[in-house]
């Protein structure tokens, strides 16, 4: 077995092709806490990145979830984080999975170019830890937000070009009216921007 | 060179006095209102009521005379507006009179680099905690770049507005940090993370509700708890997106012992530095805007207005 990422969150092994992602104990966090928030995170991941490859869009394949030592078995996907390859042309595609995500009703909860795997030309999105149910317009708006920002601070100099596209090919594919939640992603920057910062 | 800087952003009014990169004066007084939060219109008039006297404390600290100064700088925003008034007319007024240049500074670029100063950490992650800043920032593409942030409130407002439900006095930190010691029982609260963001407001309600029904130490011990592991968590993820191997805490909660105690442990655990800054820098001071000043000494700026809503990334850096 050898490791071949290590996250914020989880220890990422390869065994024979697979990807066995297991979350580790943070000492920083009492028991509680800790094994709660993991358990729950792994659970959820699986069952997210299950029901989103049954429906076709574009995940790891998942393999299986080792309740005893919260592992998730999964596909390996050959290919790089996209955090250091994005390009404007990403974009569009991301726009088109994050809309896939969400006519599903799916929630990512921590949209990033860290989180997405790139493959030549095609991505992938992982990392489902944070994901959740919800067709409500405030949540889908928190994925825009997140990842508006992350295009933002992380890839600043491409975001001008990048995010109109993003949101472009959001819109299109979005099968709900786009201005509930262009008002409430507004709403969500408005009050990050102007809570009381002194 | 010498640079004089003030600080007046929230309820400190500070002044600050450094030799080239050095900081030779730091004094400073803290407005702590008898109950809830800052009384912008009090905290003015504190700032008013004290300036002259901590302008000559450090002066003196630093044997010095305001025709020494070389450059002055001030403290431009965020904050109230009443606050930044009186620091921004002391300095301008200052400025004019001896005949020397005005910086600019934006407090949380102040707070990193008075931070970088103190830790020798060279490009850390910054997590800012204070009553109304609860912000993660780290440098990037020549700027510094808030990657995490509460989406609604400060954690420092957090605490205080808690407290006080719990009948502890303004700020409410110090004293909810003693409880915790204290507390065995976990609470189980709203953990609440989104991305490198967190949010606040859930967990404010939940504790409002569960005040009188179970101790206060098991209380303050279940919210430090919670909240603290969200804002470790939070940096933790800012530094893997960012690839970044260190983390420096600081502003006003800075000082709780808990936090620091997570941020060192989660730093050892992937192999990270923490470093912590003597608390004299963490809090509101004049002596990093001072620092600031002087690292920004070649900047023309032509706008010198203040700046409630001073965005942290709008700032060029250039001086990196
Ligand atoms: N199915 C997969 N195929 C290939 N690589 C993977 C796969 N799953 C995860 N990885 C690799 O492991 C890394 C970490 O995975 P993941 O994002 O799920 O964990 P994490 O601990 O939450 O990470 P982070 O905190 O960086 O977001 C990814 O960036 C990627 O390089
Ligand atoms: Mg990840």
């Amino acid at each position: 077995m050898k490791t071949i990422a290590v996250g914020s969150e989880a220890v990422v092994y390869e065994n024979n092709g697979l990807i066995i992602k297991r979350r580790v104990k943070k000492g920083y966090r009492i028991r509680e806490i800790d094994s709660n928030l993991r358990r729950k995170r792994s659970r959820a991941e699986f069952r997210t990145i299950k029901e989103l490859y049954e429906k076709g869009i574009s995940v790891p394949r998942p393999v299986k979830y080792a309740e005893k030592t919260e592992e998730i078995w999964m596909e390996k996907i050959e290919g790089e984080r996209l955090a250091e390859r994005f390009t404007e042309e990403d974009a569009k595609q991301i726009g088109i999975m994050i809309a896939d995500l969400h006519n599903n009703g799916i929630i990512h909860g921590d949209l990033t170019t860290a989180n997405i795997i790139k493959k030549g030309k095609k991505l992938y999105i992982i990392d489902f830890g944070l994901s959740y149910h919800s067709t409500k317009d405030e949540d889908m708006a928190s994925d825009l937000f997140l990842f508006k920002n992350a295009l933002k601070s992380k890839h600043n100099p491409l975001y001008n070009g990048a995010y109109p596209l993003f949101i472009r090919a959001y819109k299109s594919h979005i099968r709900k009216e786009f201005k509930g939640i262009d008002t409430h992603l507004k709403d969500i920057e408005t009050r990050r921007r102007y809570n009381e910062s002194y | 060179m010498y640079t004089l800087g003030i600080e007046s952003t929230a309820h400190t009014f500070g002044v600050g006095i450094t030799e080239n990169d050095r900081v030779i004066a730091n004094e400073r007084d803290t407005l702590k209102p008898l109950s809830g939060g800052i009384i912008p219109r009090e905290a003015a008039a504190h700032h008013f009521r004290l300036a002259a006297e901590i302008l000559g404390k450090a002066l003196n600290k630093g044997g010095l005379r305001l025709k020494d100064i070389d450059l002055f700088a001030f403290s431009q925003g965020p904050g109230i507006i009443p606050s930044l008034k009186v620091g921004a007319s002391l300095s301008s007024f200052l400025s004019k009179k001896y005949g020397k240049k005005l910086i600019g500074v934006n407090h949380c670029v102040a707070h990193l680099e008075i931070a970088r100063l103190y830790t020798g950490l060279r490009d850390p992650i910054m997590l800012y905690v204070s009553g109304g800043n609860t912000q993660i920032i780290t440098y990037y593409n020549k700027n510094y770049i808030v990657f995490g942030e509460t989406q609604d409130i400060g954690i420092g407002n957090l605490l205080d507005k808690t407290g006080r439900r719990m009948g502890i006095p303004f700020p409410a930190g110090p004293e909810i940090e003693k409880l915790a010691e204290k507390g065995k029982h976990y609470i189980e609260m709203p953990y609440s993370i989104k991305g490198m963001d967190v949010s606040f407001s859930g967990i404010e309600t939940f504790v409002s509700k569960i005040i009188g029904r179970e101790t206060k130490e098991d209380i303050a011990f279940s919210l430090q708890e919670t909240v603290f592991s969200m804002l470790i968590e939070a940096s933790e993820r800012t530094m893997a997106y960012c690839l970044k191997n260190s983390l420096v805490i600081t502003g006003g909660v800075a000082a709780n012992k808990r936090l620091n105690e997570m941020g060192r442990k989660m730093c050892s655990e992937r192999a990270a530095e923490f470093k912590e800054i003597p608390m004299e820098f963490a809090g509101d001071n004049g002596a990093m805007i001072a620092y600031t000043g002087y690292l920004m000494r070649d900047y023309n700026q032509k706008d010198l207005d203040i700046k409630p809503k001073f965005r942290t990334d709008t700032v060029e850096i250039n001086y990196r």
